[in-house]
């Protein structure tokens, strides 16, 4: 009965994944064919029906960048970028759609830390994080139950070494980019910052597509924003920013 | 009640001390003084503001002037706020003003502020004879503490909240070309005795200019046009235009500007004598004592136009690609040994100022021996408003041409100031290239090599395999990242039980109790054997061996060893222990092997065994 049930559950995942590959290559043929917009459009619903994959963001945000939708574009990239964020690819291509929407990202910080910082996505850092303190975990519990000789006791501080820098600089990371859980992309390019969240407020300016937003609060179909590195902050038609994480 | 009020009161007093202390602190201890105006006529005043800035300053001392006079109108505590900037500053004010017509002078005023010596600069008052000062014919007479003629042309109609100003940042020039990213500064007059609150950004009015890289942080001064004191707020950013021609540079900011309403009825001035008691003086009262209006406005840049020029055909170098500025290399990686046909990576740093943006990666020379392939750059702004800063360029390069070589890079750009082309070359590198000569050559791998299918230049190709489901909400974000940390806390302390658990199993002390725990119940065990035998010898040698366990154990010596000699001499006579020695002792003498064990036997053991418990002990 349970190995039936196993052998049906792989063959629905095997099955659907068989799906998904196809629409996905499908997909490609119409990017491939100059079919930018059906591609996007396949691309969107794969991502839809079958979550996030880091090549369908990947190729969504090359799909939109062809469009020269550069807020859409940047919004896939960035979304990639957490699932991927070592592609080299994706880095070049991210790199390309801010410049032509001149959305360029300013952390504030050294470059070189920035580069650290950016090596692993958050869930990476996350990972680092908790398998230090599990190896930790792990290691007082060898070290407790068995009385271990001296030259094994000198031999585990580097494990023990290890896993003190994996949590330390794991949880500065994790600090040091807290706030990017709330990070959304400016989709459109006329999209107006507005004094209050209506949609007769007073303008405050235009921040452009593809522009990094710190949101906050969402009400009436606006969400509060400012965009990173100016002082433009305001109330923003939901349907013109979306926020990186998904949520 | 009062004394609790009072004490609410003198709290509430000192927060608010605080508050203005602390404020005060965060900016810098100064001191200004001005006059409305450069001279007066004889019998009027002007209005001298004595402005200090700082969190504690003592009162000034004003210097005594011949035929000068100084009216004290009162102080103020001036406390503004803009873009979060927070001052406060106290402002002493007085009319002054002569009868005697002449050349005045008010010195230097030296005050102690925070512990600083601070002074003010001089000033002069021209005192105008009043006959000389009526205005021709036709035009009507300036009244005191209102502004002097031409000093009012910024003060008609929306103007008196403030206006923009914009100018390209180089004083020099008075032009931009196509393609540069201009530096501009954008400046706010804001009227100096106005409340104001930034509602926006600097936005363009029209097309013809694109604004870029606005500074975010304006710098505040105070200045003085036209005779009149504005706070100006001063931001630094770009403009650019792609097309040739004049146009106007039209910017605007929504501002809310509260200003003294001049305008509203005056109430009559109560006459109390004094020099000043003129109604000459009536209009200084009444404008410091009118009520302020806000409103909402758009602060708007008149239609300045910038003349955009396009870069000229003359003199444009084949390696052009639109670089606008001024720029030198700030570091070149050329590997020193190829192999023709192999793609490697050189790395250039291009660092100056201009439009970034537009800049494209040097070109390798000798051209002819050399194929390049796109590749990736990376700007780092020098500056808040990128107007400068250092661009890095990495692209694949294949050599064509083996044997030794001098291989250089070349960039040309525009140079504004200079207005013509330049280029500029790093410092040649002798480099070793192996293999023969290639006519036409595909580099064996290169980032462009693998996007067949690309349909926008510079994009990389798609991704073709399915990558694995995956989350974008991260670990940390989940409700299994505290758990999992949680398990890894119960693990160190599991840990630390365990070990503490180990280490008290294998405590010598604690091994040695138990061992002689064990060895007494045996002998005990044993003495019951012997008693429901009837062996009364073999009895009493159990139950002392059982003694011996303990004794043994207390002494920290071996239980055998243990005679009635040494418990004799370590123990009472009268301690049951002592006493079932003796008894032993005795019976082993006596020779009766066999026999009912008595029951005083029995008990003296028990009380012998009881007093030497652990607990007992």
């Amino acid at each position: 009965m349970n190995r039936n049930f196993l052998i049906g559950l792989l063959c629905i995942l095997l099955g659907g994944n068989a799906v998904f590959a196809a629409a996905f290559d499908d997909a490609n043929q119409q990017f491939k064919s100059g079919d930018f917009a059906g591609a996007a459009t396949a691309y969107e619903k794969i991502l839809a029906a079958d979550g996030p994959r880091a090549a369908v963001y990947y190729n969504l945000g090359n799909s939109y960048q062809s469009l020269k939708q550069y807020g859409p574009a940047i919004l896939a990239y960035e979304r990639a970028r957490l699932l991927t964020p070592r592609d080299p690819d994706l880095l070049a291509n991210l790199a390309l759609a801010r410049k032509a929407a001149t959305a360029f990202e300013e952390s504030g910080l050294n470059p070189r830390l920035e580069a650290a910082l950016n090596y692993l996505s958050r869930h990476e850092w996350s990972w680092l994080v908790v398998s230090g303190a599990l190896l930790v975990g792990i290691l007082a519990v060898v070290a407790g139950a068995v009385e271990l000789p001296q030259r094994l006791r000198t031999a585990a501080l580097i494990p023990s070494a290890v896993a003190g820098f994996f949590i330390v600089a794991g949880a500065a990371a994790l600090y040091l980019r807290r706030d990017e859980a709330g990070r959304g992309i400016v989709l459109t390019e006329n999209a107006t910052v507005r004094l209050s969240p209506f949609e007769k407020a007073e303008s405050l300016g235009t921040p452009g597509a593809g522009r990094l937003a710190h949101l906050g609060v969402e009400t009436g179909g606006f969400r509060y924003i400012e965009i990173a590195g100016t002082n433009l902050k305001g109330w923003l038609a939901s349907n013109d920013v979306a926020a990186i994480s998904g949520k | 009640m009062v004394n609790h009020l009072h004490h609410l009161a003198k709290a509430f007093a000192c927060f608010i001390l605080a508050f203005v202390s602390i404020t005060a602190a965060a900016s810098a201890a100064e001191v200004e003084a001005l006059l409305d105006r450069d001279s007066v006529p004889a019998g009027n005043g002007a209005i001298f503001t004595l402005k200090i800035s700082g969190s504690s300053a003592a009162q000034p001392a004003i210097p005594a002037i011949a035929d000068f006079i100084f009216q004290p109108r009162g102080t103020s505590n001036q406390m503004q706020v803009v873009n979060s900037l927070t001052s406060v500053s106290v402002i002493h004010t007085y009319v002054v003003g002569s009868n005697t017509p002449g050349d005045y002078e008010i010195p230097a005023i030296e005050i102690i502020v925070d512990g600083a010596k601070l002074s003010t600069k001089p000033l002069k008052l021209k005192v105008l004879d009043s006959a000389a000062a009526q205005p021709p014919a036709g035009i009507a007479p300036t009244p005191p503490g209102q502004p002097a003629a031409g000093e009012g042309e910024a003060e008609t109609g929306e103007q008196r909240f403030g206006f923009l100003t914009v100018e390209l940042a180089d004083s020099k020039r008075s032009h931009a070309y196509v393609g540069e990213i201009a530096p501009v500064r954008i400046r706010a007059w804001l009227p100096n005795d106005a409340r104001t609150q930034l509602r926006s950004g600097i936005q363009p009015e029209g097309k013809a200019f694109t604004l870029h890289n606005v500074s975010g942080q304006p710098q505040q001064t105070q200045e003085i046009k036209d005779g009149k004191r504005y706070t100006v707020v001063t931001w630094f950013g770009g403009i650019s235009a792609t097309k040739a021609g004049k146009y106007p540079a039209s910017l605007s900011l929504d501002a809310t500007v509260a200003v003294r309403d001049t305008s509203a009825p005056k109430p009559q001035r109560r006459r109390m004598g004094g020099p000043f008691d003129d109604p000459f003086f009536d209009n200084v009262f009444e404008d410091m004592n009118a009520p302020m209006i806000q409103k909402d406005v758009t602060l708007k840049s008149d239609d300045q136009e910038i003349e955009v020029r396009p870069l000229p055909e003359e003199g444009r170098p084949s390696g052009f690609t639109g670089a606008v500025g001024e720029f030198k290399f700030e570091g070149v990686q050329i590997p020193n040994d190829w192999k023709t046909g192999e793609p490697q990576q050189i790395a250039a740093k291009l660092g100056g100022s201009g439009n970034f943006a537009l800049m494209k990666a040097p070109v390798i020379t000798p051209a002819d021996a050399w194929k390049t392939y796109p590749g990736k750059d990376e700007f780092t702004a020098g500056d808040e408003a990128s107007f400068s800063g250092s661009k890095s360029f990495q692209f694949s390069a294949v050599p064509r041409k083996g044997d030794a070589q001098d291989v250089a890079l070349d960039f040309s750009y525009f140079d504004p100031a200079a207005e013509s082309y330049k280029t500029i070359t790093s410092p040649p590198q002798k480099i070793q290239v192996s293999g023969q000569d290639l006519v036409d050559i595909e580099p064996a791998a290169t980032p462009a090599a693998k996007e067949p299918e690309k349909k926008v230049v510079g994009i990389v190709a798609q991704h073709l395999a399915l990558s694995p489901p995956a989350s974008l909400v991260p670990l940390v974000s989940r409700p299994a990242f505290i758990p999992l940390l949680a398990v890894a806390a119960v693990l160190c302390v599991l840990g630390k039980i365990l070990g503490w658990l180990r280490v008290r199993r294998d405590d010598p002390r604690r091994r040695a109790l138990a061992a002689m725990e064990l060895a007494t119940r045996e002998a005990l065990a044993a003495a019951g054997e012997c008693a429901a035998a009837r062996d009364v010898s073999g009895w009493f040698a159990a139950a002392r061996l059982a003694i011996q366990q303990r004794l043994g154990a207390a002494w920290n010596q071996p239980a055998q060893a243990i005679t009635l000699a040494e418990v004799s001499a370590r123990i009472p006579e009268d301690s049951p222990v002592t006493r079932f020695f003796l008894e032993a002792d005795r019976q082993e003498y006596s020779r009766q092997a066999t026999g009912e064990i008595l029951p005083q036997w029995r008990s003296l053991l028990d009380d012998a065994m009881s007093s030497l418990t652990p607990s007992a002990r």
